[in-house]
């Protein structure tokens, strides 16, 4: 283009991914569209007209599309326009469907979006190697507490292999949709993503039971086993689908929420329902080291008061739960 | 885990069905164990001329006694019975008649006799600690002037048979056709809570409620259950029990709604019991150098010890697990009543602290406590750090489970897991079921109670 300044539009033709594949810019109006040679923009789709629209100015300046002689019509938005139809375009441009094809009109009164960032890798280099020497650390202690002293090394084959391997499958496969969504394999990022991920998982998992034994609470043990685990899994979740489709992020937030949400809730009341508790463990099972014995001890006695309130709940449990069976045995209801 | 194989010798619809050899649902027994039994029994079923006698002079009042659904004639359970007294009187075992007890709305007692007559029963009255049960046939005429079998006197010397004394036990065996076992009699069973006799002859699904009698035909006993992993290890309710029973209930009225009350004041006494009986023994050391860990005396219960082998590079750990012989039968999936006592020490030493944190840890976290199943809701748990026994600190699970039909009854399950040491420890598990709520509070002071130190090592020996 030797004069920016002559460009009166330009009209792009998108792929699937919504990027301009093919463009025309435009001197002079009218442009015609369609399947014959005769057009300013030949359309090579089958289900494209010979002359399919037409793009000129009404008397106002503004672009004016007319359909010509197409069965598929033109899609404006979500208006199908029939053939012989006119309409004026709205001033900051449009979308045209025609036959299969998309085109795109940008107008010099078309806004602009703001540059968008490159999605780069969370971490790279070094700091993704050492991030990845930490965690394979973590879960060689992990199975060195495992094992007995003097395990068989053969004991740690299923591990030494699994937990890469687990791991790498798991980066390939987010890899493979970044392949099919962004064109790029992107395995690194999504490796930072499971990494950093997997770490903060093994903090929170260290953390939060073992604070929930030293400190006598057990609702903490126990939200952190119903609720922390799946939210965790959630947020990495989304990390990778974010990388995968940066601008689908408020999508994904919501849908991600909704599935957690969902979740929570249906546990929760098959939980009442069928233990008559809001958590599935009976009981915290994480069992303090002397040192981290932080809640104070009460005497025996304690026990009595603490089984008081048991009493009237689990009545009140069996009685419903007889009113729901019934008639079985022969009781009228 | 020691599974004691107690099966109840009542035959359901199932094994009736599926003919001999076939295993009960009250049978946990693979039918192995069952064809095993029967194969060993006709050494000593070869019958003597006593029991020619006795089966001649009993056949008029020994009966066959079924529960059926009121809306289909397929018997839900068949078991035996005889009659006590001349007016048609007759015992037989709770568990036979249980889903009449339970259900009367859905359910119908029918008794046949030897000679093929048949007529419709009534529950006069029940013991469902010691399993026996009254039953008197709406219609009398036909089991009239058939007789009574006699009680043998329960009071004075001679009221019991010698040891080894051959005794007789009559019914009608996975409702072949009626029979006659031959057997010794042994005696009280050992460590049982609820008096039973040990029978050493052969009892059969079906013969259950069916009568044991001495070589002059009076009643030593009610024929209820035989162990499955053991050869002619046969149980009987003591006759002295069916006495009462038809003393307490011969003229009562009969029972047509469920008896879940009576069931329920029946535990409660009996936990009331057996709870204090309980608290009342000391706990007999368990032999710890450093834990005091509460054991049951072998009183009523039988204690099970296994432990790690001894060139583990691993955990050390000795496990002891006490069970009581007796739990009373309420229907085929419930029993209740027992108390069982168990617990692991664990020793990190070869293993290091953090090694030792994990195992101890997984161990704590296996345990399961009680489900919502057709008669109970789940357990509810509450949780404590309590110190104990001079300074012991002991981590607390209590867990309680309601049952539907007998609000005032929970069952217990206590878990403790001591907190002093990285390396070393102790986990115990008590359960209980059937107890009042006053009771299990009691009973779960006293568990906790039995943990402490050990003497100070000075005076160790």
């Amino acid at each position: 283009m030797d004069r920016p300044e002559d460009r009166r539009a330009l009209i792009e033709l998108l792929d699937r991914d919504g990027r301009a594949r093919r463009t025309l810019d435009v001197l002079a109006w009218p442009v015609t569209l369609g399947r014959a040679l005769d057009n300013t923009w030949v359309l090579d789709d089958p289900h494209v007209a010979p002359h399919h629209a037409t793009l000129g100015t009404a008397a106002d300046g503004r672009v004016l599309l007319q359909v010509g002689g197409s069965r598929n019509g033109v899609q404006l938005g979500r208006q199908l326009l029939q053939a012989g139809a006119q309409v004026v375009l709205p001033a900051d441009g449009a979308v045209l469907g025609i036959g299969g094809l998309r085109l795109r009109l940008r107008l010099p009164t078309s806004p602009l979006a703001p540059e968008t960032l490159l999605a780069r890798p969370l971490v790279a280099g070094r700091t993704l190697w050492a991030m990845l020497a930490a965690w394979g650390l973590i879960q060689a202690l992990h199975r060195w507490v495992q094992l007995d002293p003097g395990a068989d090394w053969v004991q740690w084959l299923p591990w030494l292999l699994g937990l890469p391997g687990g791991l790498a499958v798991w980066c390939g496969l987010w890899a493979l949709g970044s392949k099919l969504f962004r064109h790029g394999f992107e395995f690194g990022s999504h490796a930072a993503i499971a990494l950093a991920w997997l770490l903060a998982y093994e903090a929170v998992d260290l953390l939060l039971p073992n604070a929930g034994a030293a400190l006598g609470w057990p609702w903490l043990w126990q939200a952190y086993h119903q609720w922390g685990l799946p939210l965790l899994a959630m947020l990495l979740v989304r990390a990778h689908l974010r990388q995968l489709l940066p601008q689908r992020g408020g999508a994904i937030n919501i849908s991600l929420a909704l599935v957690l949400v969902a979740g929570i809730a249906v546990n929760l009341a098959v939980n009442l329902r069928q233990l008559g508790r809001v958590f599935g463990d009976p009981y915290m099972s994480t069992l303090p080291p002397p040192a981290l014995r932080w809640g104070g001890t009460q005497p025996v006695q304690a026990m009595d008061a603490a089984l008081l309130p048991l009493r009237g709940a689990l009545q009140q449990q069996a009685r419903e739960a007889s009113e729901d069976d019934g008639d079985n045995d022969g009781n009228p209801p | 885990m020691r599974a004691a194989g107690l099966a109840l010798v009542l035959a359901a619809a199932q094994t009736v069905a599926h003919a001999a050899g076939a295993s009960a649902p009250t049978l946990p027994e693979p039918a192995a164990s069952v064809a095993q039994a029967a194969a060993s029994a006709p050494a000593s079923t070869a019958v003597s001329g006593t029991g020619q006698r006795i089966y001649a002079d009993m056949r008029p009042r020994l009966l066959q006694v079924r529960t059926l659904l009121k809306t289909q004639d397929s018997q839900s359970s068949v078991g035996s019975a005889f009659l006590v007294t001349p007016e048609g009187h007759l015992i037989t075992n709770y568990h036979v008649v249980s889903s009449y007890a339970l259900a009367p709305q859905r359910h119908r007692l029918v008794y046949a006799t030897v000679d093929g007559k048949q007529g419709a029963l009534e529950l006069l009255a029940f013991d469902v600690l010691h399993d026996l049960a009254l039953l008197r046939p709406v219609d009398p005429a036909p089991l009239r002037g058939r007789g009574a079998v006699p009680f043998r006197p329960s009071e004075g010397p001679g009221s019991e048979p010698e040891r080894g004394a051959r005794i007789f036990s009559l019914g009608n065996p996975l409702d072949v056709g009626f029979a006659v076992t031959e057997g010794a009699y042994n005696g009280l069973a050992e460590r049982h809570y609820l008096p039973t006799l040990f029978f050493g002859g052969s009892l059969s699904a079906g013969m259950s409620g069916g009568p044991a009698l001495d070589a002059q035909g009076r009643l030593v006993g009610v024929n209820v259950a035989a162990r499955r992993d053991g050869e002619q290890v046969s149980f009987l309710v003591p006759a002295a029990l069916a006495q009462a029973l038809l003393v307490r209930g011969r003229d009562a009225r009969p029972i047509t709604q469920p008896v879940h009350a009576e069931i329920e004041r029946q535990l409660l006494a009996h936990q009331a019991a057996l709870v204090d009986t309980f608290i009342a023994q000391p706990w007999r050391p368990a032999g710890h150098p450093r834990y005091r860990i509460p054991v049951p005396m072998e009183t009523f219960a039988r204690c099970w010890g296994s432990g790690a082998p001894a060139a583990t590079r691993g955990l050390v750990f000795e496990r002891s697990d006490c069970t009581m012989d007796s739990a009373v039968y309420i229907d085929e999936r419930l029993r209740t009543g027992s108390i069982g006592v168990r617990h692991e020490t664990y020793d990190g030493s070869r293993l290091g602290w953090l090694r030792f944190q994990q195992r101890y840890n997984a161990s704590f976290h296996n345990e399961s406590v009680g489900g919502r199943d057709g008669h109970r809701v789940a357990a509810q748990c509450t949780e404590r750090t309590v110190e104990t026994g001079g300074g012991l600190p002991l981590r607390a699970v209590v867990c309680l489970q309601a049952y539907k039909k007998l609000p005032q009854l929970f069952d217990l399950t206590v878990l403790t897991a001591s907190l002093d040491s990285t390396e070393a420890g102790v986990q115990g598990r008590l359960d209980a079921q059937g107890l009042s709520f006053d009771n299990a509070q009691r009973l779960t002071r006293h568990y906790l109670e039995g943990y402490g130190w050990t003497a100070p090592k000075t005076a160790v020996r």
